[in-house]
């Protein structure tokens, strides 16, 4: 490889670490907003800081790196409580991040407008800093770590042992530089640890073998000490302890006390204290999405290989096909774990545009994050970012009142936005819910009368008047009423989450809030399901809704008097019939079986004719055509090449439900839950 | 090329120019392992380098070693200019270079 496209790699790798930084320090930034006192969150902010600055310079990012000092010196006064955080320092040091952003995008480049913009909000910051002239710009990745934080009186002895990484030249550090910087400090004498490096012949040239230990005289604290490494943290092995801790002619009394302190407020030694991180790669995500679909085509082939195995009876052959299948098993969940991803990243980001949105609305909002690690499958997250911004903007522009409004009605005046995630069964749940006026159903539906969308006598429950505002048009006619106007960006939100196999729940209490609910399937790809037959056709089940699978006898129907209800074991549990819910009209067998699941409606029985067996189960799209079919969530080839329908229990119970509901009280023109009974027959009969 | 290798009667010379660093480390180690083939002695001049990176020491240090075992002359031909000392001497290099 030639150096300029080491470089080039390099500098690709910088700008995604960066950008990765950038997020990070956006959301410390937001979070400093509401607790301006809160010192480490100030050093983690200086700490972003300083490794932006300090890895910028080492790839050639110059302007970004002076830059970002300015911004750092700032927040080293901050450090040393010497300036105030206020929520202009704040605005400004968001403003100079989109710089930075911006400066990382165009690798390191401005134009001249962007630089007038740039040299704007140094003026303000130095105005805010009180330091009169522009600073000296230090560009150089060697550059010391101020810190008056330290005790300048006081000089003590730090052991320091620094082993780099086998990757920590790859990345393009320079571990000569990282000495020299520490140099810097004070007074350093370095031992270069050469034991490891191996013969000649054996050496990864790309490979560091060599390991320092140091003393360093200094004034400087052990955070200063560690900032020199702070961006090759993760890729090496590093301590740093007070010598008088460990050597025993250590001053006696106040100045031991004093170092054991240090020793615990800031534990110096860190054992690759990221071991995931110093051992994971970066891999496009293209590449990802391609591994997951040759393990979906990989599952389906192995389907076919285990009918085979079946049909041919030959114990060699099966046991192959057992093997086959316990490694394709193996290989699926390991491909689906590598794409799950904590929805933190996604949440964060949010911080900045409620912080934004509410200074150009004035009003105060507070936005609640829970649930953050939950983790959901990287193309669910990627879809994320647009429903869930339309539900926020909505909410911070319809739902929150302003700040006078509030506090006539009785409530806080500062508003909260709750953000949530957590799992449920094969399923996420993503919630954001405000405490602002709520939806006026009754305005709602007014509006949808008017607009020929149900007729005026129709009885619909809150829910269906609610999913009113998801339908496309509805949300761009003029405001509902001022006191609602939910909706605008809404059929945007439904339909990329129908895109994603998810639904959405709206509850709303005028008032008190409004609670938006989106459950989406934790993956897109390949689940465990059962697989069952009634008649000829086949359908899957997903595995993490089942609960268990019992028998039904004609005598047990008789019991139950001919109602759709189970006794099992001594509770009541209602089922529907697949046969009839498909309306597959041959006779039924001697005995059934019942797949009883949880669903959101409570636990519900589904009577098939038998129970197969397990199926790793690969999603394959209905297609445009099936979209409105909301109870079923795709369709799997099975290994003799035949199709079986994916069911989604909730959504089979909610329609079901719905439709006993509307057969008792009569059905609304055109209920955005569509006319279920055509379709059942499209889809009942393959 | 930062790194070339002369081969004279007796001795086999590897001439190090500008900077020497990972990106021709590699390299370097080729020309060392076949520098150090034919047996006799080996000089690594150093007088044209501008910069001489971690890569490039261990490389250096490692052929001393390999040297050292089989019996082979491994010297520095010629004087080390200063940068290149300080950054011996900053990477805590007290050995080296080798005499």
């Amino acid at each position: 490889m030639s150096s300029a496209s080491i470089i080039d790699r390099h500098k690709q790798a910088f700008q995604e670490e960066a950008r990765e930084i950038l997020v990070e320090l956006e959301s410390s930034l937001l979070e400093l907003n509401e607790r301006p006192d809160d010192s480490e969150l100030v050093g983690k902010v200086f700490r972003s800081m300083h490794t932006i600055k300090g890895s910028g310079a080492m790839f050639g990012f110059d302007e970004l790196a002076a830059f970002t000092h300015h911004l750092e010196t700032a927040f080293d006064e901050v450090r040393n409580g010497r300036l105030k955080v206020s929520s202009e320092l704040v605005d400004l040091s968001l403003a100079a991040l989109d710089r930075i952003k911006a400066m990382v995008d165009e690798l390191g480049g401005q134009s001249p407008a962007d630089s007038y913009v740039s040299a704007g909000i140094l003026s303000k910051l130095r105005e805010l800093t009180g330091s009169g002239s522009a600073p000296s710009a230090p560009v150089s990745a060697s550059t010391p770590v101020p810190d008056a934080s330290a005790d300048r009186n006081t000089t003590r002895d730090w052991l320091i042992h620094f082993a780099p990484g086998p990757d920590l030249l790859r990345t393009g550090t320079n571990p000569l530089l990282l000495l020299r910087e520490l140099k810097q400090l004070g007074n350093l004498q370095v031992t270069a640890s050469m034991a490891a490096i191996p013969p000649l012949s054996e050496i990864d040239p790309e490979r560091c073998y060599v390991g320092w230990d140091m003393i360093l005289t200094t004034a400087a604290p052990c955070d200063a000490i560690r900032d020199v490494f702070i961006f090759v943290e993760d890729c090496c092995k590093l301590s740093v302890e007070l010598a008088a801790v460990q050597l025993s002619s250590a001053p006696a009394g106040g100045a031991t006390q004093k170092s054991w302190e240090d020793q615990r407020t800031n534990p110096g030694r860190r054992e690759y204290n990221k071991p995931d991180n110093a051992s994971s790669i970066r891999v496009p995500a293209a590449k990802l999405d391609q591994f997951v679909n040759l393990v979906g085509e990989l599952v389906t082939v192995q389907a076919r290989l285990v009918e085979i195995a079946a049909q041919r009876d030959d114990p060699e052959v099966t046991s192959i096909s057992e093997e086959v299948e316990r490694l394709t098993a193996a290989l699926r969940e390991n491909s689906m774990s590598i794409r799950l991803l904590p929805i933190r990243g996604t949440f964060e980001r949010f911080r900045r545009l409620v912080h934004d949105l509410a200074r150009d609305l004035h009003k105060n909002v507070d936005l609640t994050i829970e649930g953050a690690d939950t983790e959901l499958d990287k193309t669910v997250i990627d879809q994320l970012n647009d429903p869930l911004m339309h539900l926020i903007r909505n909410s911070m522009d319809h739902g929150i009142e302003s700040p006078e409004a509030r506090i006539a009605a009785g409530k806080n005046e500062t508003a909260t936005i709750h953000l949530s995630a957590r799992h449920s069964g094969a399923n996420v749940l993503i919630g954001v819910t405000d405490d602002g006026r709520g939806i006026d159903a009754a305005a709602v539906h007014e509006r949808a009368v008017q607009n020929g969308l149900v007729s005026a006598e129709a009885q619909l429950t809150e829910a269906e008047i609610f999913s009113f505002i998801l339908m496309p048009g509805f949300s761009t006619a003029k405001q509902v009423t001022d006191v609602s106007g939910r909706g605008v960006g809404m059929d945007v939100v439904h339909q990329r989450v129908e895109a994603l196999r998810g639904t959405i729940d709206i509850a709303s209490k005028p008032g008190a809030g409004t609670s938006i609910t989106l459950r989406l399937p934790l993956t897109l790809a390949i689940i465990d399901g059962l697989l069952v037959r009634v008649d000829q056709a086949h359908y899957v089940l997903p595995l993490a809704n089942t609960l268990e699978c019992i028998e039904l006898t004609r005598q047990d129907i008789e019991k139950a008097n001919g109602k759709h209800v189970a006794n099992v074991r001594g509770e009541i549990v209602p089922y529907i019939r697949l046969r009839e819910f498909f309306d597959i009209e041959t006779e039924r067998p001697e005995r059934e079986q019942i797949m009883i699941a949880e669903t959101e409606d409570g636990r519900y029985g589904f009577v098939v004719d038998e129970v197969l067996g397990d199926h790793q189960t690969v999603i394959k799209s209905l297609g445009r055509f099936y979209r409105q079919v909301q109870f079923v969530s795709g369709a799997t080839i099975l290994g003799n090449g035949s199709v079986a329908l994916i069911i989604d229990p909730h959504r089979l119970v909610q329609e079901v439900i719905k439709g006993t509901a509307r057969s008792a009280r009569g059905r609304p023109v055109s209920a955005p839950g569509k006319s279920r009974a055509k379709e059942e027959r499209t889809v009942g009969s393959p | 090329m930062p790194v070339v290798l002369d081969e004279s009667d007796g001795f086999s010379l590897i001439r190090l120019q500008g900077e020497v660093d990972i990106a021709s480390a590699a390299e370097l180690k080729s020309l060392l392992l076949k520098a150090l083939a034919p047996g006799g002695e080996l000089r690594v001049n150093l007088q044209e380098a501008t910069e001489l990176d971690i890569t490039a020491m261990q490389l250096l240090i490692a052929t001393e070693r390999e040297a050292v075992k089989s019996g082979l002359r491994f010297r520095l031909d010629g004087p080390v200019p200063d940068n290149i000392s300080v950054a011996m001497v900053d990477a805590g290099f007290r050995k080296f270079p080798v005499p």
